[in-house]
């Protein structure tokens, strides 16, 4: 599989800060994103925290393949879900252990969602209401469920999809990183295939683009970079309310198949002729 | 101190003392109370102190949790009382001190409208509660265990029966599909069937399949008993009892 990225964050067009933060480590096919929340600065410290600890996290234990599993795990899991998740219980940690140690910083806390691609293996950990999506065959998925007051009253069908999109209680999270010293982390891991489209979001995209939109942008721009800016585009057209952040990523066979195998056994062929030639 | 006593067939298998710590049960060793029986899930049911009352949380288990027989999400625990987890059962004793709780004096900040905040578990407990005071009871019912199924009508798969078991499933040739297409000409990725939180939504993929004899460009979800085609296959969804 060849995988492609591209990612932008950007401040919007209301709020004064940009309070999301991401990271695309290409060499480990590593994406995480993370939206802070707390007052003054303390949002971007804690989404920038989080970004780090579960980057570090994956590059240490990419080193350090042994290294110790944090929080329940399933045991069909692979390591590289095991380890996205024990990265983000670990984030966790150290935005819990700084808001204790700095008073100011109270309250302070970030989602996170993290996508690490190994082989044909696409491991998710995501805590808070960023999302992640799956475009497949023209059809976009929510990968990631949202820990939000309105969402869980959608499951439990007190509420339809277009009230909670009208709901005053939109910002309610139920779980965040930092809010308490230990936390549920979801995480689950899914096949990928040629021509997948995965998309990592802060909700400052989904609240002002609807899925429908982002499907047919991501269909007419192949280019990640370049989708993720038209999204960003769209969001900030519609008034950007919010910090928005939008990570793409694409996967594409790794070789043009058959003919591109044919090819390189002619030139193989043509090659190994030169030097009987010689002979 | 408050325990719990896990008895098979009228027999102590263990005993667990619950303390300001949650105790986890299930099939998996690293659970606080493992509990050996293949209808209890992993990571099957936790039980922790809130508010100085003992409850107990199904951990989305595939059997369920019965407290004194009747199948709970989240249930407060009383003295005396009977859990059943498959064929185990488990006896709760609360007599003794309660323990305290460990962040009880942490108070977020006043939030700022606008601001997203997080929810402290206790508020987010009485949010809920009120909020789905009527939608839980609807939501009994519905929780039947029921498995989504799969069955090969014609044409050439590797199985003859499916059980979805994952949330993304990929109909094709494709060595990572799920369901393996066998044959000439037959594409990767003919279509795909994707869990979402109100069922299972068949969609296509290089081809566009039939449900009920109607063709369908985007996703659908499937009732019990649908036909399905698809590449030269036919297929049944069903749910299985």
């Amino acid at each position: 599989m060849r995988i492609a990225s591209g990612g932008l964050t950007d401040i919007g067009r209301v709020r004064s800060n940009n309070e999301d933060c991401f990271q695309i480590v290409v060499p480990l096919q590593l994406f995480v994103l993370a939206d802070g929340m707390g007052g003054e600065a303390h949002g971007e410290i804690a989404s920038a925290m989080a970004v780090d600890a579960v980057v570090k996290h994956c590059i240490d234990v990419d080193a350090n393949p042994a290294a110790r599993v944090i929080g329940p795990t399933q045991p069909n899991w692979s390591p590289w879900t095991k380890r996205l998740s024990t990265a983000v219980h670990l984030a966790n940690r150290s935005i819990f252990r700084s808001a204790e140690e700095h008073p100011e910083q109270h309250g302070m806390g970030a989602t996170l969602t993290a996508a690490w691609i190994n082989g044909a293996k696409l491991s998710i950990a995501h805590v808070g209401d960023s999302r992640a999506y799956l475009l497949r065959g023209g059809s976009l998925l929510q990968l990631t469920r949202d820990h939000s007051l309105v969402a869980e009253q959608v499951r439990r069908g007190i509420l339809t999809t277009a009230e909670a999109e009208e709901s005053s209680m939109q910002s309610v999270l139920l779980r965040a990183l930092g809010a308490q010293a230990e936390i549920e982390v979801d995480a689950e891991e899914h096949t990928l295939f040629p021509r997948d489209v995965l998309v990592l979001c802060s909700d400052g995209l989904t609240r002002m683009v609807t899925e429908p939109e982002i499907a047919g942008t991501l269909q007419a721009e192949t280019d990640p970079a370049k989708a993720a800016e038209k999204l960003v585009e769209l969001a900030n057209e519609r008034g950007g309310a919010d910090n928005i952040t939008v990570v793409v990523v694409r996967v594409e066979k790794s070789s043009k198949g058959w003919f591109t195998w044919l090819r390189r056994e002619a030139r193989k062929h043509s090659t190994r002729n030169g030097t009987s030639g010689g002979n | 101190m408050p325990k719990l006593s896990l008895m098979f067939e009228e027999k102590l298998v263990k005993e667990v003392p619950v303390g300001s710590r949650p105790i986890t049960i299930g099939r998996a060793p690293d659970n606080d109370l493992p509990v050996d029986n293949l209808a209890v899930s992993n990571y099957h049911a936790k039980v922790y102190y809130e508010a100085g009352r003992m409850v107990i949380e199904d951990l989305d288990s595939l059997n369920g949790t019965f407290v004194n027989d009747l199948r709970i999400e989240r249930a407060t625990l009383h003295d005396g009382d009977n859990v059943h987890i498959g064929k185990h059962k488990i006896k709760v004793d609360t007599s003794g001190d309660a323990p305290v709780a460990v962040n009880a004096g942490r108070k977020p900040a006043a939030p700022r409208i606008n601001e997203t905040m997080v929810l402290d578990t206790k508020e987010r407990r009485q949010m809920l509660q009120q909020a789905a005071a009527m939608g839980e009871s609807m939501q009994f019912a519905a929780t039947r265990m029921k498995v989504p199924t799969l069955v090969v009508l014609s044409g050439r798969t590797d199985q003859k029966e499916y059980v979805l078991t994952n949330r993304l499933t990929v109909i094709g040739k494709s060595g990572m599909a799920t369901i393996k297409l066998k044959g000439w000409f037959k594409p990767a990725m003919a279509a795909q069937i994707n869990q979402r939180d109100d069922g299972f939504y068949l969609g296509p993929g290089d081809k566009v399949p039939t449900v009920n004899g109607t063709s369908i460009p985007g996703p659908v979800r499937l009732n019990d008993g649908d036909l399905i085609e698809i590449s030269g296959v036919r297929l049944n969804f069903i749910f299985r009892e």
